[in-house]
């Protein structure tokens, strides 16, 4: 037997648990979304595409269009996902340059500190803040004590003295960062390891200077690094529902997530639910797209 | 009209992530062709009486597969078909296992131990998250549960429609006539008890600190209005996450202050809808919370008044409250009528492998003791015996007398309102209200 049937036998039960887990269960969402309702307000799915009901795809575009409430959390999300995809490339990107550049020997140990998080849940870690956060926590006071509460005042972004948990976006961007910045880190910090330090010796040797070699050699190098890195955090945010549950409860910090929640969990519309889960699956595969064109032709350029 | 139990997936108790997507919710109801642009539902029933006789009578709302709605002004007996029938008399009961199906942290463990002593059995529990879940499992008939507690006068259309109930032989369950309430004796929403026991009831209230909110709510016209004058707690305010106890609420406000007895079942969309823009000047007014944890971040005060299930008030005074909290600082009120109450019940599944042993359990838990030792020991829900009584509690000590009101009383279980089943399009009427109350 070639190595070629080799490879190919040892990969099928990977491609048979994503078709399995992945293409069956997106298409049967496909046919959620549409199907109809029966009696029970229970889905009935369209399994045949000749068959598909466009009328709760249309009751959703309808809503979207006239300024609705889908359009409302759409935005929102959007929003939200992108100040938090920013600042945490704001915050990771020096760590993981760190990580590659300077740590040294302690690099492990960096590396170890990254990863620890991943150890424990992630609900666990989302409850731990809130008794952090609450008025009389220990984080609240720390941020008091170093007048980041203060400036959050002064900037219209938290509403109340110790009011961390009353329900401000603020919060809720801050703990997606969080919760997320790990999966930004370590690909960030591969990228920026695999750059080799000679091209940048080579700019400053020709005359950059320490910010002009960054700007022009070590950023544009550590692009793939920083898409795959935004990719990553951006994916399970603009799903994510539970972390303005957790931090927030307000209506005005609900993500699309928590409609689709809503509507899969318990009542009459999770045929709604499915397009939603639909749409937002339309817009990961937009960004997904965007991804891997950016990466094949920074990888193109690169060969060339 | 869900129960409290819902969606409790998120709390501290239990901390499961709730892995919400439309394809596990999937139903197999079969297919339907015809490409077509509809929102329709599959199946639907004109149903009722047609022509000339249906003009002569107020047409009640129907429910799933045409089956009637059932509401206290349209009781409904549910037949005892020839294939289904009760177990006979007499019988003993099996070695078991029992299985039971709960919602988590729903039933007290101590009972469930004496319960298995007392039969040399055992007892195996499966949980569910909500309602929705429970028909649903119970439905595709994997697994044939014995006996099923937490379901409510919502979901029995549903039960009855897909025939996953079995009837009950009273002779095997004496306590129900000696113990509970006459009212549930014989429920509207199944006469004469054919399938169904009570299990618990409770209803919607303010809970708040008293040590930390100055209005006498409890002494106001309207108690409700509170929520709509709360800017000085805000962020630290809540309203139930449940579209219809939520939204009733502004329903009951509106009723209050003209005197009106409302219709909480209503399918007017302007009524509907109405409620929803009051409910969501509240997120100006105090950016209203909407959850469900209010059992915690009450006796806690990271909530200060949260609009709430009184069951929920009495947990927090028997297990949540932190080193140094006394009870006391947790107040209840209730309206005596126009409100909301709700009951949950128990049942025997339809393919119960030990039916009798089901029959011994569901009286087990109708017995005086057991069940208030299963309301003060564990759930906080009070079991509707004849023989609790708020007094009583306060005089023991086991509840402080700001939490009276969350004992819910025989009286004002009549005088209030169940949240019941609507017909698919009123389901799907409250649902787009909160959809957009939800979105803020």
């Amino acid at each position: 037997m070639s190595g070629r049937w080799t490879w190919r036998l040892l990969s099928l039960p990977g491609v048979g648990w994503l078709s399995v887990f992945f293409l069956v269960a997106f298409y049967a969402v496909l046919c959620v979304a549409f199907g109809n309702q029966d009696t029970l307000s229970q889905p009935v799915p369209f399994w045949n595409p000749l068959d598909w009901n466009v009328g709760y795809v249309l009751d959703v575009l309808r809503n979207i269009w006239h300024g609705g409430q889908y359009l409302t959390v759409l935005l929102r999300t959007l929003a939200f996902v992108a100040i938090a995809m920013a600042l945490a490339l704001l915050v990771g990107y020096p760590v993981a340059y760190f990580t590659a550049r300077h740590a040294g020997r302690f690099r492990g140990l960096v590396l170890l500190g990254l990863i620890v998080p991943f150890w424990i849940n992630y609900l666990m870690r989302m409850l731990a803040w809130i008794n952090l956060l609450s008025p009389d926590g220990w984080g609240t006071r720390v941020l008091h004590d170093l007048g980041i509460e203060r400036l959050f005042l002064w900037l219209g972004l938290l509403s109340t003295r110790g009011g961390w948990l009353d329900g401000q976006e603020a919060t809720v961007v801050i703990a997606l960062v969080y919760g997320y910045i790990p999966f930004l880190i370590l690909p960030l910090y591969a990228a920026l390891d695999r750059i080799d330090q000679r091209q940048i010796e080579a700019a400053r040797d020709l005359g950059a200077s320490p910010l002009s070699a960054f700007l022009r050699v070590t950023l544009p190098l550590s692009m793939p690094g920083i898409l795959a890195g935004s990719v990553l955090v951006a994916l399970p945010m603009f799903g994510d529902y539970y972390t303005p549950d957790l931090v927030s409860a307000s209506t005005r910090t609900n993500m699309i997530g928590n409609q689709i929640d809503e509507f899969t969990r318990q009542g009459s519309e999770k045929v709604t639910g499915a397009v939603l889960t639909l749409l937002l699956a339309l817009i990961l595969l937009a960004l997904m797209f965007y991804y891997l064109r950016s990466t094949r032709r920074a990888a193109a350029e690169h060969a060339a | 009209m869900a129960h409290p139990r819902d969606g409790r997936g998120l709390t501290r108790r239990q901390l499961l992530a709730r892995g919400g997507v439309a394809a596990a919710a999937l139903s197999t109801t079969g297919l339907v062709a015809g490409c077509e642009n509809t929102t329709e539902p599959v199946g639907s029933v004109g149903g009722g009486l047609s022509g000339e006789a249906a003009k002569l009578v107020v047409q009640k709302p129907l429910g799933p597969g045409g089956l009637p709605l059932p509401r206290p002004d349209n009781a409904v007996t549910w037949a005892i078909t020839a294939e289904n029938r009760p177990i006979k008399e007499g019988r003993p009961p099996e070695r078991g296992p029992l299985r039971l199906y709960n919602y988590a942290d729903y039933i007290d463990p101590g009972l469930v131990k004496r319960f298995q002593k007392q039969y040399g059995t055992s007892v195996q529990i499966a949980t569910y998250n909500s309602a929705d879940e429970a028909i649903a499992k119970l439905a595709a008939g994997a697994v044939a549960f014995d006996v099923i507690v937490g379901l409510t006068g919502s979901n029995i259309v549903n039960l009855i429609a897909q025939r996953l109930l079995q009837p009950l032989n009273h002779a095997y369950l004496p306590n129900l006539a000696r113990n509970v309430w006459p009212e549930l004796q014989d429920p509207f929403y199944d006469r004469g008890s054919r399938y169904t026991v009570p299990y618990v009831v409770w209803n919607d209230g303010i809970g708040w600190r008293n040590d930390k909110v100055a209005e006498d709510i409890a002494g106001m016209d309207v108690p409700w209005d509170v929520f709509w004058h709360s800017q000085a707690y805000r962020g630290r305010v809540g309203v139930l996450d449940d579209k219809r106890d939520a939204l009733s609420m502004p329903i009951q406000r509106d009723a209050m202050r003209t005197g009106i007895r409302p219709d909480l079942n209503t399918e007017d969309k302007a009524v509907v809808d109405a409620a929803e823009r009051e409910l969501a000047q509240l997120a100006g007014i105090c950016n209203v919370k909407v959850t469900i944890t209010d059992y915690q971040t009450l006796p806690e005060a990271k909530t200060v008044l949260h609009h709430s299930w009184s069951g929920d008030l009495l947990s927090a005074a028997f297990y949540y409250l932190p080193k140094g909290v006394k009870a006391d600082v947790l107040s209840f009120w209730a309206p005596d009528a126009n409100g909301v109450v709700q009951n949950d019940f128990l049942c025997i599944g339809r393919n119960a492998r030990s039916p009798v042993l089901a029959h011994r359990f569901l009286d087990f838990v109708l017995d005086e003791k057991n069940a208030y030792s299963n309301f003060v020991n564990f759930t906080g829900y009070t079991p509707p015996q004849k023989a609790i009584d708020a007094e009583a509690l306060i005089k023991q000590g086991l509840i402080p007398r700001t939490l009276t009101a969350a004992v819910v009383r025989p009286d004002q279980f009549a005088a209030n309102q169940e949240l019941l089943q609507l017909s698919v399009q009123g389901e799907r009427l409250w649902d787009d209200a909160w959809s957009r109350f939800k979105a803020g």
